[in-house]
């Protein structure tokens, strides 16, 4: 079954000359419980397409369709919603809430949804993540992976339909980035999460069940 | 679950400790002008009110008047009754001199409401112990002292009593004219046949209760009250009825907010809130702008705007917890302390006298309540701003959203000033605020000092006074009588005692007709309509001409005028316009019979006479008649500009008015006066004084008055000018006050703004100095950054100043002839200078904090 299915997706920015069409024409659909890995060169629109999948841009034409619903369709505060209940994201910085410990970080979209915290299914994620004994640190004093490990963590906490990552281990050394690129991939298996990863890592790649490359907005093969 | 949210708030307010402050500041500051503004109107009514009860001798509701005992009883059931005295008259004594001492049964209500709680001693209770003031016992022959034995006489029910009694306390008189002795209830029971009510059948008043009362809400008291007095039997409007029984409501107690009081408060209410709004609101646009980034991750994370917005309105709802109570408690010891201040000059009379505020919740309620609402105004945008912030863009295109921004890092081969300049536009609206707060700090100090400057004191006083001093009996200074009465005369002794002191130069005295000299009239052929009225006070009968300026008419129906009569020395001080001006010749001629002076109103803005009252020409002959006969033919010699001190010192102008009315002011020398008027009565003895006796003389004269003639008052030039002086040092006062909020509004929001510019920019400023900027280059392009703020502001101020003080204090200053316009832009200058000061020494300030490295900590926390 297909979770995510896009149509003929476009997105422009700015009009006339100066024109960008960052994502021009893509259709693709993704498989529940499927990893695919988006790459291309820089500026070819892999961030876009990623921000058009998880509502945060409304595309300039076409559709995105997430669980069976069409985001197109949804009201602002829908979306918002939405959102926070179906997607998870992961950035390149983490973008952790400095005032806020590891625990409360991770708790934070269901405190936003204020709905009860699944506590079991949150041990085994922090457990797998390796978080159990930092818990009650803030993200300052954790390293990057750890950080970043708290960022998967929050992003699956409400059990999304799809996880969307925006080179999650780009500012990592070549160690570091193949452990966080590890757990992503194993917690994602675990949960049988769906996971739309962009990355510049070949290797992270290879993990991948799908790639899609991308050149100037549209998918190469 | 909600409990993060709670937690984010109280760490993210904590984290932001510098900003809160400021944030807390400017609230707090906002608090502290309404609580301020409303203590001192609060305070200036309650003090006025309190000043006018005083004349009045009563600060209750209002008093109901003849009841009997059963009446008086169900006085105390009606419900909108809060407190009601008891007071019983007997009768006024008989064995008083000068001063009116009205004696009274009353119990502490009453005396509490009617100013006469002994202030030495204690209240009666034996049947034969009584308070009484200060003056009523000089007046009866003893010292105030308590246990001081009195005789009293008065006759009650046709009976004459003389009965002994001891001081058990005194009070100081609030009246010079009369004052309340008062007995306790054991004495009606010692004299049960005094107490007799028999006002029903023969008005005799000892034996009818009265009362002053307070309500519970003077809502409809008017309509109450008549309501209580049928209910009682009573009948409120027939003074012949047998149940008649007055209904007074106590106007002075009861006044209403007038339109200008109202005015005056909305629009500086309306000053403040505006004031308020450019501080708050620029510390909340700041905030957001800094957190525009967190925003961005609380939306992509899924956070609702209804979330964002409340998050925010969370965090100014704490700052006001904070900000609105210390401002508070600021503003209402500020304003307390400036009540006497404020007082003192606008409160001639009774200057001692400011109402003591006292902390009540209406107060702080209303207060609060502005300041709450100014926040929650305020708030508005910046709170929209960040609700609407798209997700994910605020994390990558925030730093391009000024514009025109990459263009301005290559500048730095340019000059520093060039490149502070180049700064300026990044938030035009930020720009905005701090201009036109130190724009309305410059022009707001300038209009005030413009009107103050414009007090013309040597007009006003020169208007009031010709003399240093004069000296009147103190029914001449009261706006409430006027010299009338050949009993308001000055006494003789007074007179004889303060010639009798050294320095004294230019001594006169001034005779002026009275209500009672109306055997005395003058012709000048001027016709009146035969319309008459009768004049309540003096008890003249009065008559209109065709423009209906009226006169005081004597027994042959021609008018009295006010007639003056006097010494050269004080003629010589007139100021002659028409015919012969020169003093000594017309004094001659005049003390020869040889003709008369007469006076004319004037414009007080341009001294020229009124044509109104400009009613004889040069030449004309005026005929004097006694008895209804003419006994003198004198042609108008010449024509002088009255001024206050002409007619009445000072601003009264009772006393004229109510005799002569609107006719001829006439002058005549002394010997001719006393040959017209069988009992020439002195109004007014003035004279200069040797600079060096001239404390000693005011000294002289507070004394005198205090112990020897307490019904003798003085006007001295120098308190004159004091009271001028008073209106200005008022207008600079509150001018100045509100100016330096502005001011003060305006700096912190550069503070802000500055402190803002350091950390938005610390990359740019890192990039700087790695390419070679200087620390000290750094500090002089922030420096030149605040400079540039307050030069515009003082350029667009300045201009505005000049501007409106051409057109607009012009004309307010042009309306009120106190003033004579004077342009200034000296106050507009020295605002200048100082705001240039500070805004130069604010970025140095404020680099220097951010160098210690407090704030870099907390920066990288929030990082
Ligand atoms: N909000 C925006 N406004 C204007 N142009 C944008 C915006 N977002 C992206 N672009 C432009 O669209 C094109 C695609 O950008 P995008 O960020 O999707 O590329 P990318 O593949 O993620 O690149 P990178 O590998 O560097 O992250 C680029 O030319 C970019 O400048
Ligand atoms: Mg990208």
């Amino acid at each position: 079954m297909d979770i995510v299915t896009v149509q003929n997706l476009k997105k422009y920015f700015g009009s006339g000359p100066r024109q960008v069409r960052a994502v021009d024409g893509i259709s693709l659909s993704i498989e529940k419980g499927k990893l695919t890995a988006v790459i291309g060169a820089s500026g070819s629109g892999k961030t876009t397409l990623l921000n058009l999948i998880g509502g945060l841009y409304k595309p300039t034409e076409g559709t995105v369709i997430i669980d069976g619903v069409n985001l197109g369709r949804l009201q602002e505060e829908e979306l918002t919603i939405f959102r926070r209940r179906k997607i998870g994201f992961v950035f390149q910085d983490c973008n952790l809430v400095p005032e806020l410990t590891v625990r409360e970080n991770i708790l934070f979209p269901l405190a936003l949804d204020n709905s009860r915290p699944d506590m079991i299914f949150f041990e085994k994620l922090t457990g797998l993540l390796g978080l159990q004994e930092k818990l009650d640190d803030f993200p300052y004093m954790l390293s990057g992976g750890g950080q970043q490990c708290t960022a998967i963590a929050r992003a699956l906490i409400a059990r999304p339909a799809i996880i969307l990552a925006d080179e999650p281990t780009g500012s990592f050394d070549a160690k570091t980035s193949q452990n966080v690129a590890g757990l992503l991939k194993m917690t994602t298996d675990t949960f049988h999460q769906t996971l739309i990863m962009i990355t510049h890592n070949l290797e992270l790649a290879q993990l991948a069940d799908y790639v899609v490359r991308l050149q100037d907005g549209r998918i190469v093969q | 679950m909600d409990d993060i949210l709670k937690t984010l708030t109280r760490r993210s307010f904590a984290a932001s400790r510098a900003r809160n402050w400021i944030a807390v500041l400017a609230i707090a500051l906002t608090a502290v002008l309404f609580t301020a503004i409303t203590t001192i109107v609060i305070g200036t009514a309650e003090s006025f009110t309190l000043t006018i009860q005083m004349q009045k001798m009563s600060q209750s509701d209002g008093d109901l008047r003849y009841m009997t005992e059963e009446q008086f009883e169900a006085l105390h059931q009606a419900d909108f009754i809060d407190t009601a005295g008891l007071r019983m008259p007997v009768a006024f004594l008989t064995n008083a001199s000068r001063h009116n001492i009205e004696f009274n049964i009353e119990d502490e209500i009453q005396a509490e409401l009617t100013f006469c709680v002994p202030t030495h001693g204690r209240t009666p209770s034996a049947a034969n112990e009584v308070v009484a003031s200060d003056l009523a016992l000089r007046d009866l022959g003893i010292e105030p002292e308590v246990g001081a034995e009195i005789m009293i006489a008065f006759t009650a029910h046709g009976q004459h009593y003389t009965l002994p009694m001891i001081v058990s306390g005194w009070y100081e008189a609030l009246n010079s004219q009369m004052s309340v002795l008062w007995a306790g209830t054991a004495f009606r029971e010692e004299h049960p046949e005094i107490f007799r009510y028999t006002f029903s059948a023969d008005r005799e008043l000892a034996g009818t209760y009265w009362s002053d009362f307070t309500v519970r809400s003077t809502l409809n008291l008017e309509k109450k009250l008549r309501e209580l007095v049928f209910g009682l039997g009573g009948e409120p409007d027939d003074m012949n009825a047998p149940n008649y029984m007055p209904a007074v409501v106590n106007q002075v107690t009861n006044t209403r907010p007038s339109f200008f009081q109202i005015t005056a408060t909305v629009v500086f209410a309306a000053l403040f809130m505006l004031c308020g709004y450019l501080l708050i609101y620029n510390v909340f646009d700041i905030a957001v702008m800094q957190d525009i980034r967190r925003f961005g991750l609380y939306r992509t994370i899924g956070m609702s705007r209804k979330q964002v917005r409340r998050l925010i309105n969370q965090q100014a709802f704490w700052l006001s917890c904070i900000g609105i109570p210390l401002g508070l408690l600021v503003g209402f010891f500020t304003g307390k302390a400036a009540l006497p201040l404020i007082m003192n000059m606008v409160v001639t009379e009774y200057r001692h006298l400011a109402a003591d505020v006292s902390p009540s919740s209406a107060l702080f309620l209303t207060a609060a309540a502005l300041t709450a609402l100014t926040v929650f105004c305020s708030t508005r945008k910046p709170i929209r701003i960040a609700a609407n912030t798209p997700p994910i863009d605020a994390f990558r295109y925030v730093e391009n959203s000024g514009g025109r921004r990459a263009s301005r890092k290559s500048a730095l081969g340019t000059s520093i000033p060039r490149l502070a300049w180049s700064n300026l536009g990044r938030n035009r609206q930020r720009t905005a605020f701090i201009m036109l707060s130190l724009t309305l700090c410059v022009v707001l100090l300038n209009c005030a000092g413009t009107a103050a400057d414009s007090v013309d004191v040597e007009k006003e006083t020169a208007f009031m006074m010709r003399t240093d001093f004069a000296v009147v009996n103190e029914a001449s200074t009261s706006n409430f009588k006027g010299f009338v009465r050949r009993s308001d005369a000055l006494k003789a002794k007074t007179i004889a005692d303060i010639a009798a002191r050294p320095g004294i130069t230019d001594g006169s005295v001034v005779y002026k007709n009275t209500a009672e000299d109306t055997n005395v009239t003058y012709d000048f052929g001027h016709s009146l309509t035969g319309e008459t009225y009768r004049n309540d006070s003096s008890g003249l009968t009065f008559g209109y001409d065709h423009v209906y300026n009226h006169y005081g008419l004597g027994d042959d129906g021609r008018m009295i005028c006010n007639v003056y009569g006097m010494a050269e020395n004080a003629l010589a001080r007139m100021d002659l316009r028409e015919g012969e001006t020169n003093p000594h010749v017309l004094y001659e001629k005049m003390a020869a019979g040889d003709g008369i002076l007469v006076g004319v109103g004037v414009n007080r803005r341009d001294m020229s006479f009124v044509p109104m009252l400009d009613l004889a020409d040069v030449g004309q002959i005026i005929t004097v008649y006694k008895n209804g006969t003419p006994i003198m033919e004198l042609p108008i010699l010449a024509k002088a500009a009255l001024n206050g001190d002409d007619q009445e010192i000072g601003f009264t102008v009772n006393g004229p008015n109510e005799i002569g009315g609107d006719g001829l002011f006439l002058y005549l020398p002394a010997n001719i006066y006393e040959k017209l008027y069988e009992q020439p009565t002195v109004y007014k003895y003035s004279f200069n004084i040797e600079d060096e006796y001239e404390a000693e003389m005011t000294a002289f004269l507070e004394d005198y008055m205090k112990t020897t003639d307490p019904s003798m008052n003085y006007l001295s030039a120098q308190s004159a000018r004091k009271s001028s002086e008073g209106t200005q040092q008022m207008i600079r006062f509150v001018g100045g006050f509100v100016g330096l909020i502005f001011g003060l509004a305006g700096v912190l929001n550069l503070i802000n703004t500055i402190i803002t510019t350091i950390l938005t920019r610390r990359q740019e400023f890192a990039a700087m100095e790695s390419v070679g900027m200087t620390r000290r280059q750094l500090t002089g392009m922030m420096v030149w950054e605040g400079v540039y703020y307050a030069a515009g502001a003082c350029l667009f101020g300045l201009v505005l100043a000049a501007a409106l003080n051409l057109t607009l204090v012009k004309s307010l200053v042009d309306s009120m002839w106190q003033f004579t316009f004077h342009f200034t832009l000296l106050p507009a200058l020295g605002a200048c200078v100082v705001l240039l000061l500070v805004s130069a020494v604010v970025p140095i300030l404020a680099l220097r904090c951010f160098r210690k490295g407090s704030i870099v900590e907390q920066l990288r926390i929030t990082e």
